[in-house]
C-alpha cells in the first residue's frame, strides 16, 4: 500500500507589488518590503528592489528563495561582464541577459516577476517588464506582482501611453516630472495596500537619474 | 459609486461566451424604479431570469403596497431570491444601487448567493472586478458631485476594462 | 609573404582597409580570393599569413559577436572581440582533438567602429594585440608603416583616407593597382567590401595628399616607434 503524501510543492508565493515609471530623464522603481507566505507574514521589512548595475536595478516579487538565486546568478554574470568588457552592463544589455537567463530555466522556471528600471545609453529612462519565463517588453511603466491588478488600470489612466500599435512608434517614457512620478506611485501603493493582503508594511522607492541612485521610504499600512 | 446626493452606476457592454465576443452593445443594468437600478454580471440566462423575477417581485410591491421600494428593501429581496438556489445558484452577481426618499444613496453588491456587502464609498463586480477595485481605490472621493462623479466612474471604468480582456467594448453609466 | 595589407584609421569618420591580393596565375578567379573579412556588421578584418588559420579565427569571431548579440541585445566593443580572438590564438596545443596542435601563423587588423567611435588593433600570432592609429602588416609592411607615419594625421577625411591607403599600396607593389588585385573595405560605422567599381573610382581618383603640421608629429612619431618595431617582428614570423 502506498502511503499519501501531502503534495509538496518546489514553489511558494511570497506575494509584493513592484511598480517601475520611465520618464525622459530618470526613471523610478518601487516596491513594499512586505514578505508573506499564506496568511502569515514573514517580515515587514524585506528588500525587493537590488541594484545590478550602476544604471540598472531590479524590483521582482515572487517567490523570493527563486529571486535571491537569481539575483546572485545576474550579480556574478555582471561581474564577468565587467571584467571581459571593461565597463558598466547598460540597462537593455542587462534587460536582454534577463530574458536568456529567465528562459534558460523554461521547463522549471524562476517563480519571479520582474521589472527591470534603469536608464539607456542616451540617458533616458527606461523599464522592462517580465514574466516568468522570459518574455519581456519595453514599456514606459508597470507594475508585476501581487498588486498589479490593482495598479495596473490606474497607471494606465494617469499615464496614457500611446498603443504599441500606433505607427510610427511613439516615445513611451511619460511626460511627468520626477517628483510627479514619485508622487503617483506612492498614491498608486496606498490603494494598492488597502486591497491586496501581500501587500503594505513600508514602501522602497529607488530614482535613478543623471546625478546616480537615491532611495526613499514611505509607511503603509500594516494590517 | 456613491456621491453627494447621488450615484453612479457603469458597466461595460461587451457579452461573451468566454473568448467569443457574441454582442458589444449588451444592456447589463436594468432599472427597477426611477431611483434603483441593478447591475448583474455573470451567465446572462440568469441574469435575465433573475431579474424579470425581480420586476415582478417588485410590481408585486408596488400593487400591494402602493408605493416604490427601498433600496435596503431590495436588496434583501435580491438576496433572499439568490439564497432560494443556494444549491443550485444563479450564475450571476448583482450590483445595485439606489437613492432613498431622502436622497440618500445606497449601493451594495453580493456574491451569487446572495451574501450581502454594504459600503459606504464604492462596489465592484465581475470579471474586471480586482482591476475596478485598484482604479476606484485610487480615484474615489467622497462627498462628489454628478458631473465629478460621472467623469470619475467613467474614467475608472474604461481603464479598468482595458486591463481585463472579458470586459470591454465601451460603457453604460448612470448618474442618478 | 605575398600579402600586403594595409590600414587606416579616421578618428571621427571611420576606418579603411586595403590590402593588395596576389593574382598567381591568369586562370585564377581573382574573387576567390578573400583577404578582407566581415566579421560582424560593425567589424572587418584583413589578413596576412596563413590564410586558412584566418579564417579559423574569423569564424570564431563571428560566433562570439553573435554571441554577445544574443546574449546582451548589443554589438560586442572591438576591443573585446580583439581578445575574444587573441584567447583563441593562445589556446594551442590544449589537448583535446579540437583544438589546434600548432600556433596560428596569421595577423590581422581587425577594424570596427563600437559606441567608443572607431579603433583599429592589430594582433599578431603570439596572441598579442595593440590599438593602433594606422597600421601596415605582411611583407612589405616596413616600408608602407614609414609612408603612414608621415602620412597620417587624425583629421583625414574617409576620402582621403583611402586615397592614403591606396597610393602607400601602390608604392609596395609589384605590379599595377587593378580592381582585381586589390581589395578595400570600410567601417564608417558599418562594414562595407568595395565592389570592384567602387575600388576603380578610387583607383582613378587623383592624388591629393594633406601634409600634417610638423606640430602634430612629435606625439605621433613617439607612438609609431613603438609599433613599426612590433611591425618588423611580425613580417619576421609571418615570412
Amino acid at each position: 500500500m502506498t502511503k499519501q503524501h501531502p503534495a509538496w510543492s518546489p514553489y511558494d508565493n511570497n506575494g509584493g507589488t513592484c511598480v517601475a515609471i520611465a520618464g525622459a530623464d530618470y526613471c523610478v522603481t518601487a516596491a513594499d518590503t512586505r514578505m508573506s507566505t499564506g496568511y502569515s507574514i514573514l517580515s515587514r521589512d524585506y528588500s525587493k528592489i537590488i541594484k545590478l548595475a550602476d544604471k540598472c536595478v531590479m524590483a521582482s516579487s515572487g517567490f523570493q528563495a527563486d529571486v535571491k538565486a537569481l539575483q546572485k546568478l545576474l550579480a556574478a554574470r555582471h561581474l564577468i561582464y565587467q571584467h571581459q568588457h571593461n565597463k558598466q552592463m547598460s540597462c537593455p544589455a542587462m534587460g536582454q541577459l534577463l530574458s536568456n537567463t529567465l528562459y534558460y530555466k523554461r521547463f522549471f522556471p524562476y517563480y519571479s516577476f520582474n521589472v527591470l528600471g534603469g536608464l539607456d545609453n542616451e540617458g533616458k529612462g527606461c523599464v522592462y517588464t517580465y514574466d516568468a519565463v522570459g518574455s519581456y517588453e519595453r514599456v514606459g511603466y508597470s507594475s508585476q506582482g501581487s498588486g498589479s491588478t490593482l495598479i495596473m488600470p490606474f497607471l494606465d489612466n494617469q499615464l496614457k501611453s500611446p498603443s504599441p500599435l500606433l505607427l510610427p512608434a511613439q516615445d513611451a517614457v511619460t511626460p511627468l516630472s520626477e517628483a510627479e512620478a514619485v508622487d503617483l506611485v506612492k498614491t498608486c501603493f496606498a490603494s494598492a495596500t488597502e486591497r491586496d493582503i501581500y501587500t503594505g508594511d513600508k514602501l522602497e522607492i529607488v530614482v535613478l537619474n543623471k546625478d546616480g541612485i537615491h532611495r526613499e521610504y514611505m509607511e503603509l499600512r500594516k494590517d | 459609486m456613491v456621491g453627494k446626493n447621488c450615484f453612479a452606476i457603469a458597466s461595460d457592454r461587451r457579452l461573451g461566451v468566454q473568448l467569443q465576443t457574441i454582442a458589444t452593445d449588451f444592456q447589463r443594468i436594468s432599472k427597477i424604479h426611477d431611483r434603483l437600478f441593478i447591475g448583474l454580471s455573470g451567465l446572462a440566462t440568469d441574469s435575465q431570469t433573475l431579474y424579470q423575477r425581480l420586476v415582478f417581485r417588485h410590481k408585486l410591491y408596488q400593487l400591494r403596497e402602493e408605493r416604490d421600494m427601498k433600496p435596503e428593501t431590495f436588496a434583501s429581496l435580491v438576496s433572499a431570491l439568490l439564497y432560494e438556489k443556494r444549491f443550485g445558484p444563479y450564475f450571476c452577481q448583482p450590483v445595485i444601487a439606489g437613492l432613498s426618499d431622502e436622497d440618500k444613496p445606497f449601493i451594495c453588491t453580493m456574491d451569487s448567493i446572495g451574501a450581502k456587502e454594504l459600503a459606504k464609498d464604492f462596489v465592484v463586480a465581475g470579471t474586471a472586478g480586482e482591476s475596478l477595485y485598484g482604479a476606484c481605490e485610487a480615484m474615489f472621493k467622497p462627498d462628489m458631485e454628478p458631473d465629478e462623479l460621472f467623469e470619475t466612474v467613467s474614467q475608472a471604468l474604461l481603464s479598468s476594462v482595458d486591463r481585463d480582456c472579458l470586459s470591454g467594448w465601451g460603457g453604460h453609466v448612470y448618474i442618478v | 609573404m605575398l600579402l600586403r595589407p594595409l590600414s587606416w584609421v579616421q578618428l571621427q569618420l571611420g576606418v579603411v582597409l586595403a590590402v593588395e591580393k596576389r593574382i598567381n596565375s591568369p586562370l585564377l578567379e581573382p574573387s576567390s580570393v578573400e583577404k578582407i573579412k566581415e566579421i560582424d556588421e560593425h567589424i572587418g578584418c584583413a589578413m596576412s599569413g596563413l590564410i586558412a588559420d584566418a579564417r579559423t579565427l574569423v569564424e570564431h569571431a563571428r560566433v562570439e559577436t553573435q554571441n554577445h548579440r544574443f546574449s546582451y541585445g548589443e554589438p560586442m566593443t572591438v576591443e573585446s572581440t580583439t581578445q575574444a580572438l587573441c584567447d583563441l590564438v593562445l589556446r594551442f596545443g590544449e589537448g583535446d582533438e579540437e583544438s589546434m596542435s600548432r600556433p596560428f601563423g596569421v595577423s590581422l587588423l581587425i577594424a570596427g567602429s563600437d559606441e567608443n567611435g572607431p579603433s583599429l588593433y592589430y594582433t599578431d600570432p603570439s596572441g598579442t594585440f595593440w590599438q593602433c592609429n594606422a597600421k601596415a602588416i605582411g611583407s612589405g609592411s616596413e616600408g608602407a608603416d614609414s609612408s603612414l607615419q608621415e602620412q597620417y594625421n587624425k583629421d583625414l577625411t574617409l576620402q582621403e583616407a583611402e586615397t592614403i591607403a591606396l597610393s602607400i599600396l601602390k608604392q609596395v607593389m609589384e605590379e599595377k593597382a587593378t580592381p582585381n588585385n586589390v581589395h578595400i573595405a570600410r567601417v564608417a560605422p558599418t562594414y562595407h567590401l568595395y565592389t570592384p567599381s567602387e575600388v576603380e573610382a578610387v583607383i582613378n581618383r587623383p592624388m591629393s595628399i594633406r601634409r600634417k603640421s610638423s606640430l602634430k608629429i612629435l606625439p605621433w612619431l613617439q607612438r609609431c616607434f613603438f609599433s613599426s618595431l612590433q611591425c618588423k617582428c611580425t613580417s619576421l614570423f609571418v615570412c
